[in-house]
């Protein structure tokens, strides 16, 4: 008599394995951390996604002063103000896009942000072989203490794919 | 999550398959030396990427791969009687040559030629460091030997297993880029294996259970980085090479021999999980060598006479409930390559990756399956896939530590490739 294991692992054992869903879809959060990265994810934006919004934060222009807000610098790709943490708030991943080369500074506010209300976190940065390795390293310094995953990636089909492995 | 098309465009590699085609490409592990250890031994049947092939050695040395049947009723060759350069059909006699070629037909005479109209298929066998290498791609595109590092060492300083594993290639890799599983599935082993233990990146690896991973993409497949914290606020960085489509190399723990796998496929509900170890500068030691044989660190021992893990799904893996209860195995499983394996094959012999919920730890798989379909698209063009040349060959895993503003690939750029003569780089 077979083993439970050989008979339970078999091809034909499959087909009773439950078909429902086994996942609600999740809120992906991605946003572009620069101006190339923007022309990258407003390209995202017109595929369907299940739950994925798309942001970009191009114009952050440097670490909010002590009383500043942090409104303002965030927006959706319609050019729509919004809220940081409200945004942080329902995000079950978030997303952030940077071009090789750029400064991604907003990382830390928005990693920091993640970090407080435990959201995990993803930044790929896109760069061909032609970004030197200094222009890459300035890039991952920001990015690489607020990321709990970080892709150096050459192709910018890549971040699509990574959405759809994610149900995103 | 992949596509049903998608994941049937990786899972198979059967003749005239786009997969198929991208291992046929490049040299694949067909067989351990040992198997043929001399002139005019016996055959040995073996299925690759879904072909019934017939490895031999005639009675002059020369390595045979061939078609496992006889061209005129079908019969097995696996009978065949290997005597005076030659395999003989023992049903009718027909005899072939090493390269397939049919050399004597009894029953036709001798002069009407007939034999040299019949020629079984065949492809090169060639030996390089304990293993029989062989293409299985169009004779005008056979690239060099691979050079593999393993595989160029002297003989005293490598050892090289492999082992039956029941389901499709794809799923056995993922397993082995899959770094964030480690501290987890082999936690016992990291501090009881004699090939594992002792090595202070062991610590790092259970005093941070939560790495954080860098992907990269490397010339010939990916860098998987998994970063835990180290000392002084620098990080422990080990760095998993895959070279496409299914080399990996896992990073080296302190002197251990460095390890890592070929996945190759069987056929589409099988593979073999071949298992390297070496080290460059000297022999691997007698202990280490007893270990590997005694199917430690990442090897197996056997059902007696084959090449089955003793611990396999027809006896529950000899799962032992009472070791798991107790810590000393994660899974109640012993052993890191059925560890591996146990799981790997109770996902089914093909997984259905439409069900599956990956995560962003996942970005490894993620980015590898976006490089092979990326590849097999380029190949529709006629460009050649990453992986065959020597330079993609020439890589090494490495355990790191570096500052945190570093970045691995820069700052251990040395420590990834080959370097003649020096041992890898690790902690």
């Amino acid at each position: 008599m077979q083993s439970e294991s050989a008979r339970m692992s078999s091809a034909a054992e499959a087909r009773y394995r439950i078909d429902a869903p086994n996942s609600r879809p999740r809120s992906v959060k991605v946003i572009a951390l620069d101006t190339p990265s923007e022309r990258v994810v407003k390209e995202l934006s017109q595929r369907q996604w299940n739950r994925a919004t798309f942001f970009t934060a191009s114009a952050f222009g440097g670490t909010p002063k002590q009383g500043e807000s942090f409104s303002g610098w965030l927006s959706d790709l319609a050019g729509r103000t919004k809220n940081l943490i409200e945004e942080v708030n329902s995000a079950d991943l978030v997303v952030m896009v940077a071009a090789a080369g750029e400064s991604a500074q907003a990382a830390s506010i928005i990693g920091e942000a993640c970090s407080v209300k435990r959201v995990m976190t993803t930044a790929l940065v896109l760069g061909g072989p032609a970004i030197s390795d200094e222009a890459l390293s300035k890039t991952l310094s920001h990015l690489r203490p607020w990321a709990l995953m970080l892709v150096i990636a050459s192709a910018e089909d890549y971040i699509a794919d990574m959405l759809t492995a994610l149900r995103a | 999550m992949l596509r049903k098309e998608q994941n049937d465009l990786l899972c198979q590699t059967g003749p005239g398959t786009p997969m198929g085609q991208m291992f046929r490409l490049s040299w694949q592990p067909a067989l351990l030396a040992e198997e043929l250890p001399e002139n005019e031994c016996p055959p040995v049947r073996l299925k690759l990427l879904g072909e019934r092939l017939l490895a031999w050695r005639d009675t002059q040395g020369n390595y045979a791969l061939t078609d496992e049947f006889c061209a005129h009723r079908g019969v097995s060759l696996w009978f065949g009687r290997n005597e005076h350069n030659g395999l003989r059909c023992p049903y009718h006699g027909w005899k072939y040559d090493h390269t397939g070629q049919c050399i004597e037909v009894p029953s036709e005479p001798s002069e009407s030629g007939f034999c040299s109209k019949i020629k079984l298929k065949s492809y090169p066998l060639v030996e390089r460091g304990g293993v029989l290498w062989t293409y299985m791609g169009p004779p005008e595109k056979q690239p060099p030997l691979p050079e593999w590092e393993f595989a160029m060492v002297p003989a005293s300083h490598s050892f090289m297993s492999k082992r039956f594993q029941e389901c499709n290639w794809l799923q056995a890799m993922e397993g082995g880029i899959d770094s964030s599983h480690v501290s987890f599935l082999h936690s016992g082993e990291l501090n009881s294996d004699p090939l594992f233990k002792g090595s202070k990146g062991n610590a790092y690896n259970m005093g941070d259970m939560k790495p954080v991973f860098e992907v990269v993409e490397s010339p010939g497949g990916l860098y998987i980085g998994a970063r835990r914290n180290a000392e002084n606020g620098n990080y422990y960085w080990r760095v998993t090479q895959w070279v496409m489509p299914a080399f990996t190399m896992i990073p080296p723990r302190a002197d251990h021999p460095v390890h890592g796998h070929f996945w190759v496929p069987i056929d589409d509900e099988n593979c073999w999980a071949w298992s390297f170890d070496y080290k460059v500068t000297r022999p691997l030691s007698d202990k280490e060598r007893k270990a590997m044989e005694a199917g430690q660190g990442i090897h197996v021992s056997y059902v007696p006479g084959t090449y089955v893990p003793a611990a396999n799904k027809t006896n529950d893996y000899l799962v032992d409930r009472k070791a798991q209860k107790e810590g000393r195995t994660y899974s109640g499983v012993f052993g890191i390559a059925m560890q591996d394996a146990s799981l790997q094959e109770s996902m089914g012999p093909i997984v259905d990756r439409t069900k599956e919920n990956l995560v962003s730890t996942d970005n490894g798989i993620i980015m590898a399956r976006h490089r092979l379909l990326r590849a097999l698209k380029t190949m529709e063009k006629g460009d050649t896939p990453p992986g065959i040349v020597a330079e993609h060959q020439h890589v090494r895993s490495a355990a790191v530590v570096l500052p945190p503003d570093k970045h691995f690939k820069d700052a251990a750029k040395e420590a990834l490739v080959v370097q003649t003569g020096k041992e890898h780089v690790t902690v």
